[in-house]
C-alpha cells in the first residue's frame, strides 16, 4: 500500500504531535507515525513538571526565557493538562549563599517570574519541607498531564485533516540522491507495510533521532541521558519543590495527581530504550531529595523509571551551531532545541529533524519546525497554535482525584462501577475510551484513562480491564482467543513490569506489595506465562506495561 | 494484670491453628494480631506441596522434607497428624473439606480464567476436582456488576489453559453474566456483599432463581457450573446444597481476589473454636514489646490509647508471617528486621532478593528469608552464621516466617502452617 502525504513526521511525543497540529492548522496534509502509542517515549517517561523557566536562569538564560513564555501560552491553550500547583525554589543549609544571592536578578533578567517570600510562609504552606530553609522563591511551576497534551494536540490536527498512525514503525527510508523517495512503515500489530511518499520528512525522533537519521543515510549525533525518577505514593507537598543551586540530581519533587515525583539523575547512556534503574541512582535520588524533605526515606516509594533525554551534540566544526559553545556533558549541554535543515548540512533536501529542548516547549519547537518546512515547501502561512485554544479543554477540577467520581454521579449515573479504585476510573470512562481506541493494549489504557497508575500499581484494575475487553468483544461475537491472550499477557506482563519498577525501591511496604501481589496472582489464582509467546500471535500491543506512574 | 500460658502472634492459618491446638489441651491462649491476616487472601484450597505440580502433595512434602533447610524438613513427620486435624476442625466447623495427601493435584480453575493445581479443597470446590467426562461442558456463571469475575474472560482463558494440556479439561466453555434486577444500577459489589445475599434464605432463592433460569437458555446436557466464591459465609453449607439443587448438577466456586470468602470461612470457624475453648482474641494490636526474666518470655506488652496493656505469659509463639504476612519487614536502610523480637533472620544477600522476572524458577530469592529454628520451632541462629548471640527461650516460630520455604512456587504454605502449628503445640 502506498500513501502519500505533504509531511511525514516520525515520532509521536509532545514534540512530533505539536508538529502535527501546526501542520494541519497551517493547511498542510501530515502524517504522524509513532512505533508505539503516542507519548510511550520520553514525553511519558517525564517528571511532569511545566517548567517556569527557573531552572535555566544561570546556566541557559535563554532556554529560561524560553520556558517562560511557554509556561504561559500552555496554560492557555492547553488549561485541562495543567495543574496550577505552584513552584518554590529553596535554598537548603548545604546549598551555596551566591547562587541564591543572584536567583532573583537572574530570574528578572531572564523573564522569568520570581517572588522571594519569608521561608515561614513556605514552611506553613509545606510542612514536610525541611525546617532550615533559608530563603524561599515563588515561581510559576505547575504540574502537566503529557499523554493529555499530546493526545489533544493530535486530535485538534486530525480535526484539520491530519492522519495518526499508532504503532508503525519507520523501518526504511528509500533514498535517490538528495531525495527521499519514500519511506516503509511496518505495522507492529498486524505486520503489514506501507509505503509513505512524502514530499518531506520530520523527524521529531527525540532519543531515537540519530537512529532516524541514519536511516536517511545522514549522521546526527544525539546523546541519550537517562533520567531516573522515583514515585512516591503520595502528594508530599502541594507545589513544586526546586532546590535552589546549580541543577543537580534529586532537587526536584512534582506532585502530580495522587503521587509525587522525585527527579531526576542524568546518565549518560549509549541505547535511547535502556531505561533500567540502578540501585545506586535510587540511593543518590534519596540521598538528595533528603535535603528537601527530611523524612523521606520513610515514605513509601511505588516504583522507579527511567526517561532518556534527547540531547544534542552539534558536530564540532558547526561553528553557528546553536549550543556549539557549550562544553560537552549532560547538564551542561544546552536544553534549547534545535531545528536541523539536513539540506544545509548533510545533503538531503526534504528531511528536517527537530532536537533538543523541554516538554515545556514543545509547541515553540513545533512552531520552528514548521517555519522551517513552510520555507522549503514554498508556501507561507501564520502560525495559530499559540493563540487557538486546544480541544477538550473545558474547565474542570483536572487533577482533584474525586472529579471523574463527581462528574458522573452529577449526571445521575449513581454507582459507578469503578474498576481502578486508585484513580477512581470508572466503567463509563474505560468503555468511552475502548469505544475509540480498542483494539489497543492495556498500557494504552492506563495512559488515556490513568488506570493502574495508584498505590496498587494496577494490581486488582489490570485483570478488570481485560474481563470488560472480553465481555465486550463477546457481546459482538468477536472471537475470544485473543483476548484470553491478551489476559493472560497482561496479567504476566504486568507482574514483569511492576517487578521492574520495584527491584530498585525493594523495601518496605512495597516489597511487601510486590511480593503480597505475586503471591495473589501467581498463587492463589494460578498465573502463568502463556507457553506461546504472545508478541507472536498478536504483538506488543498487548504485552500491556500497566504499571508505571506517570512515566 | 492477666495471665495466661502462651501468647500467640499472628492470626492467620498458622497463628489460629496453633491457638486452638493449644486451647484443646487445656492451655490458655491469647491471640495478638495486628490485622486479620492473610487468611482473606487465601483462595481456599489448602496448599501442602506441589512438587511437582502434577504429583501428589504427600510426593512434595518428601521433596520438599529433602531440600536442606526447608520447614518439611523438621516437620515432615507431622504433615498427616496435621492435615487430619485440620479436616476434622473445618469439618466439625461446617466446613467440609475433601480431598487428602495422596489425591493427585489437579487443575482447579480460578476467576483469573487460568488453572492451579489442587489437590484438598473445601466441598464447594470438590466438583471441579473430578476428571472431566467426554461432553461435559463447563458454564462459567457471574452476576452483572461483579468486578472480580469476568465470565467472558474467564471462559476464553480456560479454554486455553486446558488446551495446553488436550484431552484433560470440560469438551465446552460457555459463559453466562445474569443481572439481578434489585441490583439494578449497583456496580461495585464485592464477594463479601455477595456472599452476604447468599447468607439471607430469601435473597439467595431470587438470585439461584435467576440463574437457574439464564441456564435454562444455555447448552443442555451434562455440565457443571462455575460460581464465583461467594456462596455464603455465615450460612455456606446451605447456600452451596441451595446452589447445587437449583442449578441441577455440580457447582463449584472459582478463588477470587481479596477479599476471599473461602479464606474468610477457615478463619471463622478458626476463631469460633479458639473462642469456645476460652482463648481470647485481641485484633488491632500489634506487640509493642516482650519482657523477659532471665532470658525467658514473662511479659508481652501491648500498646494501648490510654495505657500499654501487659500480658504475663511464660510462652510466646510468633506466626507473624514472612515479608508478606508483615513478620519481616525491610528498612529503607537495607536489610530485613524481624518485627517483635528483632530475632536474626536468615536471607539471601540483598542483591539477590529479587528474581529478573516474576516468573522465574523458584521465584524471588527472597521469598526463603526467614527464622531458622531447630526441631522443636525454637529460634536459632541463621544457617552459615557466625554470630552467636543468645536468643530468648520460651519462644517458637510457626507458619510462613520459618525460614527455607518458598510458599508460593512450592505451595507448601499452608502444609507448613499446621504441621508447625501441631508441632509448636504438641
Amino acid at each position: 500500500m502506498t500513501t502519500t502525504t505533504d509531511v511525514l513526521v516520525i515520532g509521536g511525543g509532545a514534540t512530533g504531535a505539536g508538529v502535527l497540529r501546526d501542520l494541519a492548522r497551517r493547511g498542510l496534509r501530515g502524517l504522524l507515525v509513532d512505533r508505539g502509542d503516542p507519548g510511550s517515549g520520553t514525553s511519558g517517561r517525564y517528571h511532569g513538571l511545566l517548567h517556569s523557566g527557573a531552572r535555566y536562569v544561570v546556566s541557559d538564560p535563554l532556554a529560561a526565557r524560553e520556558c517562560a513564555a511557554e509556561n504561559e501560552v500552555l496554560r492557555r491553550i492547553a488549561p485541562r493538562t495543567i495543574e496550577d500547583s505552584g513552584g518554590w525554589y529553596v535554598q537548603g543549609p548545604g546549598d551555596p549563599d551566591a547562587y541564591a544571592a543572584g536567583f532573583a536578578a537572574a530570574c528578572a533578567a531572564a523573564g522569568v517570574p520570581c517572588e522571594e517570600r519569608p521561608v515561614v510562609e513556605l514552611l506553613a504552606r509545606e510542612p514536610r519541607l525541611h525546617p532550615g530553609l533559608l530563603r524561599a522563591f515563588r515561581v510559576r511551576d505547575a504540574a502537566l498531564e503529557p499523554w493529555e497534551l499530546i493526545e489533544a494536540n493530535l486530535a485538534d490536527a486530525v480535526a484539520h485533516g491530519a492522519a495518526v498512525r499508532r504503532y508503525a514503525r519507520v523501518t526504511a527510508m528509500e533514498r535517490a540522491g538528495r531525495r527521499i523517495l519514500s519511506v516503509t512503515l511496518a505495522d507492529e500489530r498486524s505486520g503489514s507495510i506501507e509505503r509513505i511518499v512524502p514530499r518531506l520528512v520530520v523527524s521529531a525522533a527525540g532519543a531515537w533521532a540519530g537512529r532516524v537519521a541514519a536511516l536517511a543515510g545522514v549522521r546526527l549525533r544525539i546523546l541519550p541521558g537517562k533520567g531516573t525518577m522515583l514515585v512516591f505514593a503520595e502528594r508530599l507537598s502541594d507545589a513544586v519543590i526546586n532546590r535552589c543551586h546549580p541543577p543537580g540530581d534529586g532537587d526536584l519533587i512534582v506532585p502530580i495527581h495522587t503521587v509525587s515525583i522525585l527527579g531526576t539523575t542524568d546518565v549518560q547512556v549509549t541505547d535511547p530504550d535502556d531505561t533500567a534503574v540502578e540501585r545506586a541512582e535510587v540511593a543518590a535520588l534519596l540521598s538528595e531529595g533528603e535535603r528537601l524533605f527530611p523524612a523521606l526515606r520513610e515514605r513509601r516509594v511505588l516504583r522507579a523509571y527511567a526517561g532518556v533525554r534527547p540531547l544534542y551534540e552539534p558536530p564540532a566544526d558547526d561553528g553557528d551551531g546553536p549550543g556549539a559553545t557549550a562544553p560537552p556533558g549532560g547538564r551542561m549541554i544546552r536544553r534549547s532545541h534545535v531545528v536541523i535543515d539536513h539540506a544545509a548540512h548533510d545533503d538531503v533536501d526534504d528531511f528536517v529533524s527537530i532536537v533538543g529542548g523541554k516538554l515545556t516547549t514543545c509547541r515553540l519547537m513545533a512552531e520552528e519546525t514548521v517555519d522551517v518546512v513552510m520555507r522549503k515547501l514554498g508556501t507561507s502561512a501564520r502560525c495559530t497554535t499559540a493563540a487557538e485554544v486546544l480541544p477538550g479543554q473545558e474547565p474542570r477540577h483536572n487533577h482533584w482525584l474525586g472529579a471523574r467520581l463527581a462528574a458522573h454521579e452529577a449526571a445521575g449515573g449513581g454507582d459507578a462501577g469503578l474498576i481502578c479504585e486508585c484513580e477512581l476510573v470508572t466503567r463509563p470512562d474505560l468503555d468511552a475510551f475502548l469505544d475509540e481506541r480498542w483494539p489497543c493494549s492495556l498500557d494504552d489504557v492506563r495512559r488515556g484513562t490513568r488506570l493502574g497508575m495508584g498505590p496498587c500499581q494496577g494490581g486488582f484494575c489490570t485483570f478488570r480491564a481485560a474481563g470488560v475487553i472480553a465481555e465486550r468483544e463477546a457481546r459482538r461475537g468477536a472471537s475470544l482467543d485473543g483476548v484470553a491472550d491478551l489476559a493472560s499477557a497482561s496479567a504476566a506482563s504486568f507482574l514483569d513490569e511492576r517487578l521492574k519498577g520495584v527491584r530498585a525501591v525493594a523495601w518496605g511496604r512495597q516489597l511487601q506489595e510486590l511480593l503480597l501481589v505475586e503471591g495473589l496472582y501467581r498463587g492463589v489464582l494460578g498465573s502463568t506465562r502463556p507457553a506461546v509467546d504472545v508478541g507472536a500471535s498478536l504483538d506488543d500491543s498487548v504485552a500491556p506495561r500497566v504499571a508505571h506512574a506517570v512515566g | 494484670m492477666p495471665s495466661v500460658d502462651v501468647v500467640v502472634v499472628g492470626s492467620g492459618l498458622a497463628g489460629l491453628a496453633t491457638a486452638v491446638r493449644f486451647a484443646e489441651d487445656g492451655a490458655r491462649v491469647a491471640v495478638v494480631a495486628a490485622g486479620s491476616a492473610t487468611l482473606s487472601w487465601a483462595g481456599g484450597p489448602l496448599d501442602v506441596a506441589a512438587v511437582p505440580p502434577d504429583g501428589t502433595p504427600r510426593e512434595g512434602v518428601a521433596n520438599l522434607a529433602a531440600r536442606p533447610g526447608h520447614p518439611y524438613a523438621i516437620l515432615a513427620d507431622d504433615i498427616d497428624a496435621a492435615v487430619a486435624w485440620f479436616g476434622v476442625t473445618m469439618a466439625n466447623g461446617g466446613l467440609p473439606y475433601e480431598g487428602d495427601l495422596d489425591r493427585p493435584l489437579r487443575p482447579l480453575p480460578t476467576a483469573l480464567g487460568a488453572t492451579r493445581p489442587a489437590a484438598i479443597v473445601p466441598a464447594a470446590m470438590a466438583d471441579a476436582m473430578e476428571p472431566w467426562r467426554p461432553g461435559e461442558g463447563l458454564v462459567v456463571m457471574g452476576i452483572q456488576g461483579d468486578k472480580d469475575l469476568w465470565p467472558a474472560a474467564v471462559a476464553a482463558g480456560l479454554r486455553q489453559a486446558f488446551a495446553a494440556v488436550p484431552g484433560t479439561g470440560p469438551a465446552s466453555i460457555t459463559a453466562v453474566t445474569v443481572a439481578l434486577p434489585d441490583l439494578a444500577g449497583r456496580r461495585n459489589r464485592s464477594a463479601l456483599d455477595m456472599a452476604r445475599r447468599f447468607d439471607d434464605p430469601r435473597q439467595r432463592a431470587a438470585i439461584l432463581g435467576r440463574l437457574g433460569r439464564a441456564l435454562d437458555g444455555g447448552p443442555g446436557g451434562e455440565r457443571r457450573i462455575a460460581l464465583p466464591a461467594a456462596l455464603g459465609l455465615a450460612d455456606h453449607a446451605a447456600a452451596l446444597a441451595a446452589a447445587r439443587e437449583a442449578l441441577g448438577g455440580p457447582v463449584f466456586e472459582l478463588p477470587m481476589v481479596p477479599p476471599s470468602i473461602p479464606g474468610l470461612r477457615v478463619q471463622a470457624v478458626l476463631r469460633r473454636r479458639l473462642l469456645a475453648l476460652g482463648g481470647r482474641i485481641l485484633l488491632g494490636e500489634a506487640v509493642a514489646r516482650v519482657e523477659l526474666d532471665a532470658g525467658r518470655v514473662a511479659r508481652v506488652i501491648l500498646p494501648a490509647a490510654a495505657r500499654e496493656t501487659t500480658i504475663q505469659a511464660p510462652a510466646l509463639v510468633l506466626a507473624t508471617g514472612g515479608l508478606t504476612g508483615g513478620g519481616l519487614v525491610a528498612p529503607a536502610s537495607g536489610g530485613l528486621r524481624e518485627t517483635v523480637l528483632g530475632l536474626p533472620v536468615e536471607a539471601p544477600p540483598e542483591a539477590d532478593w529479587l528474581a529478573s522476572r516474576a516468573d522465574a524458577p523458584g521465584g524471588h530469592p527472597i521469598a526463603l528469608a526467614g527464622i531458622r529454628t531447630d526441631a522443636q520451632l525454637r529460634p536459632v541462629a541463621p544457617l552459615g552464621s557466625t554470630v552467636r548471640r543468645r536468643l530468648p527461650s520460651g519462644v517458637r516460630i510457626v507458619g510462613s516466617l520459618l525460614a527455607g520455604q518458598r510458599f508460593v512456587d512450592e505451595r507448601c504454605g499452608d502444609g507448613v502452617a499446621l504441621a508447625s502449628a501441631w508441632r509448636a503445640a504438641a
